[in-house]
């Protein structure tokens, strides 16, 4: 037994306790408004009061059997989360299209292709037909970025 | 009933529907047999494609997705041991030890057949049922709805992935996702954070693209390099008089389980096959057969997991509370076209609410015919490479969620409860309960607030409506049943995993 196993339940706890703050420091409304019905923060409040009820069952629960070791997760995970914090920053300050191309095509080179020409031709044909498709089809307006504004005019 | 015949039969005259429901089942049978992309996530990733559609053929794409996907997880779980879909893993216990006997074919064939009936039956019961369960549904009112929905959201406890306590958690993480924006009846802002974009609530689309695909994406990322074993095949063999025989039994009963178990709220296809492969074995006569090749297995299987997908549809458009996790997504696309879920869609939209029963209906013999004659290709796109399709995915889920709405913040969501749902995933939290709570919450919150407003406030008078007692009862014992099930027989199995099963 060890203190990583309880890792999940006090972060769930610590969530509920915060979620129970943030609930307390919401507006009230007028009781004519109200009148035999709740204010708006009894609801999340008895919610995250449920929660911790669960939380100490599934800490009892850990405690008579503990869970396996997890394992850690591989260099493909982590770089495939850093590569959706690319795609924030690449189509916040550039255009969400070139987001999605260069993210595709790191995302098949991290994920093992190795044929670079395969990869960059994923990386070009796919966001395109999609924003082909969405555009004509769905008549779907995209963000403004360097692409769509050449595009769009 | 002429009107609902009629309705029914009008879709076999209408050309466009039928091509479309042709080009669906083919889709989602390419969805089903792609390990990790199952019915929910195609769904989920589909819907903004159906905004252009009318409301019949939209949900129609939806519902052939969910029928077709479902069917076709069988087809990998039998030919590489690997299930397209959750709900087919119970079929990889005896279909995979079938085939590397070198009887691929006849365990296919088997699949096809059991998973046909099991899908025909279950439309047939969702016919009739829906229109005299929505009768019922006309008397419900605040507090029946609210224990009604509690009901739904103590039924999350049984999912078979992860334990009934997390399962829990995760349906109350769902329901308070659901308080966040403006308080329907005073207008309070809650959670928003000064984020005015969030004043309506956070959206669906994107909450269940980011928990189902996005998640399931960075799932996948761990299983780079797999290596797949795959058994080759001829062709798919219909079961012979003989096998007919053996397992008829087998597939009326799974029919009967699937059903039912799909019309219980919240549970779906993967509880019903595990439940029906289950009493499958119990009742053979050769249970020995178990885990190493039986038909009995598959059939008891597959008829349960595709007669699940009818049952699912029972509360979801009866009484807008999701049967399953794809169902969740129907019904989102239920409301983005306009088709308010409930009884009284059986009044208003009869004709549309049957059209889509047909086309279900035909759904289910497309995929039969797929089944028998192109299950071979499809098993080819099933080894297609990771490292292609799952950046594909990405773009489909970003672009996806955007176009619903033309708003950034959904696809910010997208990423954000894709990392949620992957690390709820990876410490044993289901994504289901999630979705199903943010489904359910603001029915619960609504309906509870109005029980109190008509109450005056006594809210044990909620004790003397009966309907409302029955169905507190009933999300007592879905909240308790197990605990109760796992002190009285120890701990639980959650699946009748035969030894020496083929995984």
């Amino acid at each position: 037994m060890s203190a990583r196993h309880y890792i999940v339940p006090g972060f769930i706890a610590a969530f509920s306790g915060v979620v129970i703050w943030a609930s307390l420091q919401l507006d009230t409304s007028p009781p004519m408004i109200v009148g035999a019905g709740m204010q708006p923060r009894v609801f999340p409040i008895f919610l995250m009061v449920v929660n911790l009820i669960l939380v100490a069952i599934m800490v009892v629960q850990i405690h008579r059997a503990p869970p396996e070791k997890a394992h850690r997760e591989s260099f493909h995970t982590w770089g495939s989360m850093l590569l959706m914090v690319l795609f924030y920053g690449l189509t916040t300050w550039l255009d969400m299209f070139i987001g999605i191309a260069v993210v595709m095509f790191l995302m098949c080179l991290l994920w093992g292709e190795r044929r670079i020409h395969v990869a960059a031709a994923s990386a070009v044909i796919t966001p395109l037909a999609i924003f082909m498709l969405f555009d004509k089809v769905l008549q779907v307006r995209f963000p403004r970025g360097i692409i769509t504004n050449w595009y769009y005019g | 009933m002429n009107e609902a015949l009629s309705a029914m039969a009008s879709v076999v005259l209408d050309p466009y529907l039928i091509l479309l429901i042709f080009g669906t089942t083919i889709l989602g049978v390419i969805i089903g047999v792609l390990p990790g992309l199952g019915a929910t996530t195609g769904a989920a990733l589909l819907l903004p494609f159906t905004l252009t559609m009318s409301p019949v053929h939209a949900i129609t794409v939806l519902s052939t997705i969910y029928v077709s996907a479902t069917f076709a997880g069988s087809i990998t779980a039998i030919l590489i041991n690997t299930p397209g879909t959750s709900a087919a893993a119970a079929t990889t216990f005896d279909g995979f030890p079938l085939a590397q006997r070198g009887e691929a074919g006849r365990a296919l064939g088997v699949a096809v057949v059991a998973s046909t009936v099991g899908g025909i039956f279950s439309v047939i019961v969702l016919c009739i049922a829906a229109p005299l369960l929505a009768r019922v549904a006309y008397e419900f009112r605040p507090p029946e709805y609210f224990a009604l929905t509690l009901f739904g959201l103590s039924m999350l406890a049984s999912i078979s992935a992860g334990g009934a306590v997390r399962n829990l958690i995760g349906g109350v993480f769902g329901v308070w996702l659901a308080t966040i924006g403006a308080e329907k009846s005073t207008g309070i802002e809650r959670f928003m954070f000064g984020n005015y974009e969030l004043y309506e609530g956070l959206g669906f689309v994107p909450v269940f693209i980011g928990l189902f695909a996005m998640s399931e994406l960075l799932v996948q990322s761990r299983t780079v390099n797999r290596i797949v074993e795959a058994v080759s095949m001829k062709a798919v063999k219909l079961p012979t008089m003989a096998d007919y025989k053996r397992i008829w039994k087998t597939i009326l009963r799974s029919c009967g389980i699937g059903t039912f178990i799909g019309i219980l709220p919240a549970e779906g296809a993967t509880v019903a096959s595990m439940i029906g492969y289950s009493e499958a074995r119990r009742w053979s006569k050769n249970k020995e057969e178990f885990g190493k090749g039986s038909i009995e297995g598959i059939a008891g299987a597959e008829a349960a997991n595709n007669a699940a997908t009818g049952g699912a549809m029972v509360p979801t458009m009866v009484l807008g509370i999701p049967g399953s996790g794809t169902t969740a997504i129907i019904l989102v696309g239920l409301m983005v076209h306009g088709l308010r879920p409930g009884p009284y869609l059986f009044t208003e939209q009869v004709d549309k609410v049957y059209q889509i029963f047909g086309a279900m209906l035909l759904a289910n013999i497309m995929f039969m015919l797929m089944g028998l004659y192109a299950a071979r290709l499809f098993a080819r796109i099933s080894l297609v490479r990771t490292e292609i399709l799952w950046p594909i995915v990405f773009a489909l889920s970003v672009v996806g969620a955007y176009a619903l709405n033309a708003s950034l913040l959904d696809v910010w969501l997208v990423l954000i409860f894709g990392v949620i749902g992957f690390f709820a995933r990876r410490h044993g939290f289901s994504v289901a309960p999630i979705a199903v709570g943010l489904i359910l919450g603001e029915m619960v919150e609504r309906n509870l607030q109005n029980t109190l407003k008509m109450f005056d406030g006594q809210w044990w008078l909620i004790f003397t409506q009966p309907l409302a007692v029955f169905f507190l009862v009933l999300a007592f014992l879905g909240l308790c049943g197990p605990f109760i099930f796992q002190t009285l027989f120890g701990k639980r199995r959650d699946v009748g995993e035969p030894e020496g099963a083929g995984r």
